[in-house]
């Protein structure tokens, strides 16, 4: 999924009025397979190993567990992971859904 | 999302980030905004990325503030390739420096050639091109167009019509049609033709002028044979007048013939030489020999068409004896009568004819034989004689 792309459905989502996540500032991950993983409104890494991935949320916080974890990218707002995937847990506090 | 663009131009780096706190160095990178990527965790305080250079000066103060180090473990890109290339810059430049050489030699005229001229010099064609800057090791774009060349040496050179200057490679070639010049008519003046002795004309004929005699006439010696006065004109007589004419030869010849022949015997002897000294190597010794003939033969180092001031010079020391032939009186009388022959043709033109030979006088002698003979001969009699004015009445 290119970026370009990206940037045109959140325009359009956003024009369209139909927010969800920027609204509420609520985490969008986008995943390829067990391959890839991408995340947009993240709030930081928390914790980073081979194994383990923890990113801070608005609320609560996102582990991804698997193997060979890297982070390809990383920007304020978003991150892209590369490795084997093998789980996505959410910590969420439920005070904003 | 992938890595940021034309990485290998800007040059990048892979460094190793230890550290206890980094997480939080990670989260400070993307709130600067500095851009990384391949971030990959090691060990629990250590971890490895890769970042543009120009961003890896801007870590410094997040590694303070996080208090993690840093460890360059390679190098990629273009600006690193440029420092391992100026290291060795004598070796670039000698590469340089080849191909420009290699252009300077190539932009050279190194040869000119001439070609078609027949009547006109090579040197002086030479000369005048060197006047127009076409000589060996002038630059070629130094040479003006080649029409204007053309026609400048067209104008220089007397004598041809056209000058063509072509330029292949490194090679002029200047091609020369010589100017078709009309045949020298040579200019005369008024001349007579007389006879040069007394004789007997066979054979008169007139180009130009009036023939004064007929054949079977005879002729004194000074008299005309074709004038050139015709009429009121005065003009250059010119004609073949042949005539018969006597020689009275007195002939002695030597009954034993003498000849010098070499008998074998030689000796050799080697000479190395420096332009006008020779240093004798071999051949030593006195030659024994009473009479004795001496071939010389230089042998210069040469160098494509040049002969070096020196080389080998060998002598052959040969041997000579005198032989004696005894010849009776005919041969003897007939190698005489050869000698004369010899002699009248060489005196009075390839083109006599001996008609007639007549011994008057026979004598052998003291070893000798003395002979007279006449010779009647065919021959040119005529010789150019000027008509002057004003012979003084």
């Amino acid at each position: 999924m290119g970026r370009f792309s990206r940037k045109l459905r959140k325009w359009s989502v956003d024009f369209l009025d139909l927010p969800q996540d920027l609204v509420f500032d609520l985490p969008r991950l986008t995943m390829v397979g067990n391959k890839q993983l991408l995340i947009e409104n993240h709030r930081g890494v928390l914790h980073f190993s081979p194994d383990k991935l923890k990113l801070a949320l608005t609320d609560g916080s996102l582990d991804v567990d698997g193997r060979g974890l890297v982070i390809k990218a990383i920007m304020p707002e978003e991150v892209l992971i590369e490795g084997y995937i093998s789980a996505i847990q959410y910590f969420g506090t439920g005070e904003k859904g | 999302m992938k890595t940021p663009g034309l990485t290998k131009l800007r040059g990048s780096v892979k460094v190793t980030v230890r550290g206890e706190r980094i997480e939080i160095f990670i989260n400070e990178l993307a709130k600067e905004r500095i851009e990384v990527w391949n971030l990959r965790p090691l060990a629990p305080d250590r971890m490895e990325m890769e970042i543009v250079i120009s961003d890896y000066f801007r870590l410094r103060p997040l590694l303070k503030k996080t208090s993690c180090r840093v460890h360059v473990d390679k190098r990629a890109g273009l600006p690193f390739f440029w420092i391992r290339i100026f290291r060795r810059k004598w070796f670039l430049a000698g590469f340089a420096l080849f191909f420009l050489i290699i252009f300077a030699l190539s932009s050279m005229v190194w040869d000119v050639e001439v070609k078609g001229n027949k009547k006109i010099a090579t040197e002086d064609i030479l000369l005048a091109a060197r006047e127009e800057g076409i000589y060996p090791f002038q630059w070629i774009f130094r040479l003006p167009e080649q029409d204007k060349l053309s026609k400048d040496l067209t104008r220089k050179l007397k004598g041809t019509s056209w000058v063509g200057v072509s330029k292949s490679g490194t090679k002029v070639t200047i091609e020369v049609v010589e100017a078709a010049k009309p045949k020298n008519t040579e200019m005369l003046s008024p001349r007579h033709l007389i006879s040069k002795t007394d004789a007997v004309v066979t054979h008169i004929f007139a180009e130009r002028g009036q023939p004064e005699v007929s054949k079977n006439q005879r002729v004194k010696k000074g008299s005309v044979l074709i004038t050139g006065v015709q009429g009121d004109f005065q003009v250059a007589a010119k004609g073949e007048v042949r005539g018969l004419v006597w020689h009275e030869y007195t002939i002695e010849a030597p009954l034993v013939l003498r000849q010098k022949v070499f008998t074998g015997e030689k000796k050799e002897r080697g000479y190395l030489y420096f332009g006008d000294t020779a240093v004798q190597i071999w051949g030593y010794g006195k030659v024994k020999y009473e009479q004795s003939q001496t071939l010389t033969r230089l042998d210069p180092l040469t160098w494509r068409e040049w002969k070096l001031p020196l080389g080998w010079m060998s002598e052959d020391v040969m041997e000579v004896t005198e032989l004696e032939t005894k010849q009776s009186p005919e041969m003897t009388i007939q190698r005489g009568l050869e000698r004369a022959k010899l002699d009248i043709l060489a005196k009075n033109g390839a083109d006599a004819r001996i008609v007639q030979q007549k011994i008057l006088h026979e004598n052998t002698d003291n070893g000798k034989v003395y002979m007279k003979v006449l010779f009647e001969v065919e021959q040119n009699i005529a010789e150019e004689f000027p008509i002057v004015h004003n012979q003084g009445e």
